[in-house]
C-alpha cells in the first residue's frame, strides 16, 4: 500500500461531504496538490466506495443526510486499521471532534482552511503526525482534572494516559509550538508526534465492547 | 379602664379565692383531726398486767406517795435526783426471765432491784434525746431475784428546763415485755434514722442540684435545712455532767434556723418575692447560736426553749399561711402536698406543746420530730413532680425544636432552591445579553457586509474575507465560552492557531515568546466575555498589521511581572516590523485615507476593550514598527465597566 518512490498521486483519498461546494473547494485544494481523490455525499456512497477499495486517507463529515459520519469511522477503523482517518468539521467544536477521536479519527479539518493548509495537513497525516489541535488538547486535558460532578460533553477515558502525555498536551493547549514543548520538557522535538499519536490511540474506545459502543452512541445523539 | 368596671372584677376574684380557700381549709382541719386519731390510735400499747406504778418518791429530802406518770420539777443539776422506790412481786415458779421496761422518761434514769444497779439509761446517746422518746429495757440478772417481794428503786435525772418525767414502769418476764419495747423503739428510734438518712440523702440531690443551677437558690436553701437537720440527728447529745462543745450544742439547738429556711424555701418555690423584713425570721435561731457559742449549758438549752420552739411554731404558722395562699393561687398538686404535709406537722407541734405544758395528761410522747419528716416526703414527692415535669416540658420544647427546625429547613431549602433557580435565570440572562452583544460587534456585522458585498456584485475576494472573518469571529465565541479554569494561556493557545493560520497566506511569520513555562499568571475570575475582549484586542493589532502596517512579522510576547503570586500581572506585547502609522489626533477628520481612519476607530476600539477588562493598552509606533502592549489588571472586574 505504502509506495514512498512514486508520485503522491498513490495516496487516495476518500471525501465525504453532502454539502456539494465544500466537497468541490475540498477536492481541489486535494487534487492540486495531486492526491487521488474519490468523493461521497452520502453514507452509503461511502460504504460503496469503502468496498472497492481501502483509501490511505479518509475524510469524513459527520452530519450526513443518511447517517452519521462516527459509524463511518468505526467501521473504517476496524476493516482498515492503516487507513488514517480526519474529521471534517465548519467550527472544529470539541463535542464532534472527541466524538470522532474516540472511535479512531486522529484529529480534524476545518471546512474553511486554506487550500495550502488542507495540503499539508493531509501530508503530515499521512507521515505519521497526527494533528492535534490546542481546543482539541485543553479539551482532553480538562478531562483529567478530577471533578466532583462528571463535565458536559461527550464521555472521555483519559485514565491511560501518562502524565507526561498530559504534561505535552498542556503545553499544545497553551499554545506552545512542539520544539518549546519538547525543551521545557526535556524531550527529543521528534518524539513529540509519537506521543501524540499515543494519545489519540489511548483515547480511542474499542469498539468490540457493544457497551461502551452504545454509550458512545448515546453520546452522539447528544449533539 | 373605670373604678366601675373594677369593682365586679375584684369582687369576682375574691369570691374565687374564697372557693378556692374554703375547701382546703376544710381539708386542713379534716387532715388535723385525721392527726389527733391516729396519734390516739397509734399509741403503743403496754403490757399493763405487769405494770408498776404506785412508787414512794423522795425529793429534796420529802417523801411522798406518786403515782406514775408522775412529773417532777426542772432542774439544773445531777445531784440528789429525785428517788422512787417501789416494789414488785416475783414468784421463782415462773422459770421465766425478767425484765424491767421503762416505755419514757425524761430525761436519764439509774434502775436498781434489790439495791442493785442494772440499768444507766445515760450511756445510751439515743436515750439521751428528749425529743425522741426512747424507751428502755433491762434483763433482771436472776441471782438477784428473791421469791415473793423485790424492791425497784428508781433514780431520775433531770436536766432543764423540761420537767423531769417518768411513765408507769413495766416489770415481768421478758417475753411479755419485749413486744411493746421493740415496737417502740422502732417508732421511736428506728423510724426518725430511717427518715434522717432520707433527708441525708435528699440534702446531697439538692445540693447537686443547687451547684448546677445556681439561679435556683431554693435547692440551695432547702439543702442547707436539711443539712442541719441531718446535722441534729447524728451529732450525738451530750450526756450531763460532760459538757458539749459549743458548736456541737449550738448545732443541736439548730432547729429554729432549720424551720426558718423551710419558710424561705416555702416563699422561693412559689416564686414570690423574699419579704424584706423577713431575715427577721432567723433573729431568734441567730441568737440561740450567738449565746450558745458565748455562753455554757444551759443557758443555750432554756434559750432554746424558750425562743427556739415558739420560732419553730411561727414558721409553721407562716408556712401553713405561704402554701394556703399558693393552693388558692396556683391550685396545683405541689403546694396541695406541701400544705397538707405543714398541717400535719403543725399538729404535731401543738400536741407536743399540749404535752410540754401538761395540758395532754399521762403522756410526754413528742412527735414533731417524726412529723416533720412527713414534711420531707411531701418536699422530695413535690420537688420529684417539678423535676418530672420540667423534663416533659423539656422534651415537648425539644420535640417542637425538631419540628420547628425542619420546618424552617424546609423553608429555607426551597427558598434556596428558587434563588438558585432565579440567579441562574439571571446568569443566563446576562450571559445571553454578552453573547448577543459579541455576535452583534463581530459575525453579524461581517454577515451584514458579505450581503452587501454580495449585493453590489463585488468580486469573491472580500466577500470570501469578510465570510472568514465571521467563521473567525464565530469560532472565537464558541471558543470562549468554553471552561478554560481561569487559565488564560488555553485561550491564547487556540489563538495562536488561528491566526498563525490567518497569518500563513499573507507570508507573515508569527513569533511566539512565553518567557515563563506558566506563562500568565492564573484569573480565577476570569469570565468569558473578558477572554472575548483581550482575543478581540490581539486579533485587532494583527488584523493592523496586516491589512495597514504591511509587516513581515508580528512577535507575540507574553510575560509576567511583579515577584510575589498575589501582585503579578500578565503581559501581552504584540509588535511588528511594519511601516507604522500616525496615531491618530482627536478631531483630526481631515479626509484622510480610509485605512488610516478604519486604524483609528480600531485604536479606540482596542482601549475601550482593554478598560471594560481593567487592563492598561499602550500603543507605540514609529516608521520601523508598531507594537502594541496590554497589560492585565492584578483582579479582572466583576462588571462590565463600560456598562455602568
Amino acid at each position: 500500500m505504502t509506495e514512498r518512490d512514486g508520485a503522491p498521486a498513490a495516496i487516495t483519498i476518500l471525501l465525504v461531504e453532502d454539502d456539494a461546494p465544500t466537497c468541490w473547494r475540498l477536492q481541489d485544494a486535494l487534487v492540486k496538490a495531486e492526491y487521488e481523490v474519490r468523493t461521497a455525499g452520502t453514507l452509503g456512497e461511502a460504504r460503496q466506495a469503502l468496498n472497492a477499495r481501502a483509501p490511505r486517507v479518509l475524510l469524513t463529515d459527520l452530519r450526513l443526510p443518511d447517517g452519521h459520519g462516527i459509524e463511518l469511522i468505526r467501521e473504517t477503523r476496524r476493516r482498515f486499521p492503516d487507513t488514517e482517518i480526519m474529521v471534517i468539521s465548519a467550527l472544529g467544536d470539541e463535542e464532534s471532534v472527541i466524538s470522532a477521536i474516540t472511535v479512531g479519527a486522529t484529529g480534524y479539518l476545518l471546512k474553511d482552511a486554506f487550500p495550502t493548509d488542507i495540503a499539508t495537513t493531509v501530508r503530515e497525516l499521512v507521515a505519521g503526525h497526527s494533528p492535534i489541535s490546542a481546543s482539541i488538547a485543553r479539551f482532553i486535558v480538562r478531562r483529567t482534572q478530577t471533578t466532583a460532578e462528571p463535565p458536559p460533553g461527550p464521555a472521555l477515558n483519559t485514565a491511560r494516559l501518562t502524565p507526561r502525555e498530559i504534561d505535552i498536551l498542556w503545553g499544545i493547549a497553551k499554545g506552545f509550538s512542539y520544539a518549546e514543548i519538547a525543551s521545557h520538557l526535556g524531550l527529543s522535538r521528534q518524539t513529540v508526534p509519537g506521543h501524540i499519536k499515543n494519545i489519540y490511540r489511548k483515547l480511542e474506545v474499542h469498539t468490540r465492547s457493544e457497551a461502551v459502543f452504545e454509550a458512545v452512541q448515546q453520546g452522539l445523539i447528544k449533539l | 379602664m373605670s373604678e366601675v368596671a373594677v369593682k365586679p372584677l375584684v369582687t369576682a376574684r375574691a369570691r374565687l379565692r374564697l372557693a378556692r380557700l374554703v375547701p382546703y381549709l376544710l381539708l386542713q382541719v379534716l387532715i388535723v383531726i385525721a392527726c389527733i386519731l391516729v396519734l390516739r390510735l397509734l399509741q403503743p400499747s403496754d403490757p399493763d398486767d405487769f405494770a408498776l406504778s404506785e412508787f414512794t418518791q423522795l425529793e429534796d429530802g420529802v417523801t411522798r406517795p406518786v403515782t406514775l406518770p408522775h412529773f417532777t420539777n426542772s432542774r439544773y443539776s445531777l445531784a440528789d435526783p429525785p428517788l422512787y422506790t417501789g416494789s414488785f412481786t416475783f414468784r421463782t415458779a415462773d422459770a421465766a426471765a425478767w425484765s424491767v421496761f421503762l416505755p419514757r422518761f425524761s430525761n436519764a434514769v439509774e434502775v436498781a432491784v434489790n439495791d442493785v444497779v442494772i440499768l444507766d439509761s445515760r450511756r445510751d446517746a439515743t436515750a439521751n434525746r428528749p425529743d425522741r422518746n426512747t424507751p428502755e429495757i433491762a434483763p433482771i440478772p436472776s441471782a438477784l431475784l428473791r421469791d415473793g417481794a423485790n424492791t425497784f428503786t428508781l433514780r431520775l435525772f433531770v436536766w432543764g428546763p423540761l420537767k423531769g418525767f417518768l411513765d408507769t414502769v413495766y416489770v415481768g418476764p421478758d417475753e411479755s415485755l419485749r413486744g411493746a419495747y421493740e415496737t417502740r423503739m422502732l417508732l421511736f428510734v428506728t423510724l426518725p434514722v430511717v427518715f434522717s438518712a432520707w433527708q441525708s440523702i435528699l440534702a446531697v440531690i439538692l445540693a447537686i442540684m443547687w451547684l448546677m443551677r445556681r439561679h435556683e437558690p431554693v435547692y440551695g436553701v432547702l439543702a442547707i435545712a436539711m443539712v442541719l437537720g441531718v446535722i441534729q440527728a447524728f451529732l450525738p447529745p451530750p450526756v450531763p455532767p460532760a459538757h458539749p462543745s459549743r458548736l456541737a450544742a449550738v448545732l443541736l439547738a439548730s432547729a429554729p434556723i432549720e424551720s426558718a429556711l423551710i419558710v424561705v424555701f416555702a416563699v422561693l418555690f412559689f416564686g414570690w418575692r423574699w419579704p424584706r423584713y423577713g431575715t427577721l425570721l432567723f433573729a431568734p435561731g441567730l441568737s440561740v447560736f450567738a449565746v450558745g457559742l458565748v455562753a455554757g449549758q444551759p443557758l443555750p438549752r432554756i434559750l432554746f426553749l424558750l425562743l427556739g420552739i415558739p420560732t419553730v411554731g411561727i414558721c409553721l404558722l407562716l408556712m401553713a399561711g405561704v402554701t394556703a395562699t399558693a393552693v388558692v393561687r396556683r391550685q396545683d398538686a405541689a403546694s396541695l402536698t406541701l400544705g397538707c404535709a405543714v398541717t400535719i406537722v403543725l399538729a404535731c407541734w401543738g400536741h407536743d406543746m399540749l404535752s410540754v405544758f401538761e395540758i395532754l395528761p399521762n403522756e410526754r410522747t413528742f412527735v414533731s420530730r417524726l412529723s416533720y419528716s412527713a414534711m420531707l416526703v411531701a418536699i422530695g414527692a413535690g420537688l420529684t413532680w417539678r423535676f418530672a415535669r420540667a423534663l416533659n416540658q423539656v422534651d415537648s420544647f425539644a420535640g417542637q425544636l425538631i419540628a420547628r427546625v425542619r420546618e424552617a429547613e424546609d423553608r429555607l431549602k426551597a427558598s434556596f432552591a428558587r434563588e438558585e433557580e432565579r440567579a441562574r435565570a439571571a446568569a443566563l440572562a446576562n450571559e445571553r445579553t454578552r453573547l448577543m452583544r459579541d455576535l452583534h460587534d463581530g459575525l453579524g456585522g461581517q454577515l451584514v457586509s458579505i450581503v452587501a458585498l454580495s449585493e453590489r456584485g463585488a468580486d469573491g475576494r472580500p466577500i470570501a474575507d469578510a465570510a472568514r472573518a465571521a467563521l473567525k469571529d464565530l469560532r472565537l465565541v464558541i471558543d470562549s465560552m468554553d471552561d478554560i479554569g481561569g487559565d488564560l494561556m488555553l485561550a491564547l493557545g487556540s489563538w495562536r492557531e488561528r491566526a498563525a493560520a490567518q497569518l500563513r497566506p499573507h507570508d507573515i511569520a508569527l513569533d511566539w515568546h512565553v518567557t515563563t513555562p506558566q506563562g500568565l499568571p492564573l484569573h480565577p475570575e476570569l469570565r468569558p466575555w473578558h477572554v472575548i475582549q483581550i482575543v478581540r484586542i490581539l486579533d485587532e493589532a494583527v488584523t493592523n498589521a496586516v491589512k495597514h502596517a504591511k509587516a513581515r512579522r508580528i512577535t507575540v510576547t507574553i510575560e509576567m511581572l511583579g515577584g510575589a503570586p498575589q501582585d503579578q500581572r500578565g503581559v501581552i506585547s504584540i509588535a511588528d516590523d511594519g511601516q507604522g502609522f500616525a496615531l491618530p489626533i482627536d478631531g483630526a477628520g481631515n479626509g484622510e485615507a480610509t485605512g488610516a481612519s478604519q486604524t483609528a476607530r480600531g485604536l479606540r476600539n482596542m482601549k475601550s476593550r482593554a478598560g471594560r477588562c481593567g487592563a492598561t493598552l499602550e500603543l507605540d509606533s514609529s516608521p520601523s514598527g508598531t507594537s502594541v502592549r496590554l497589560q492585565l489588571p492584578q483582579r479582572f472586574p466583576d462588571s462590565d465597566a463600560a456598562e455602568g
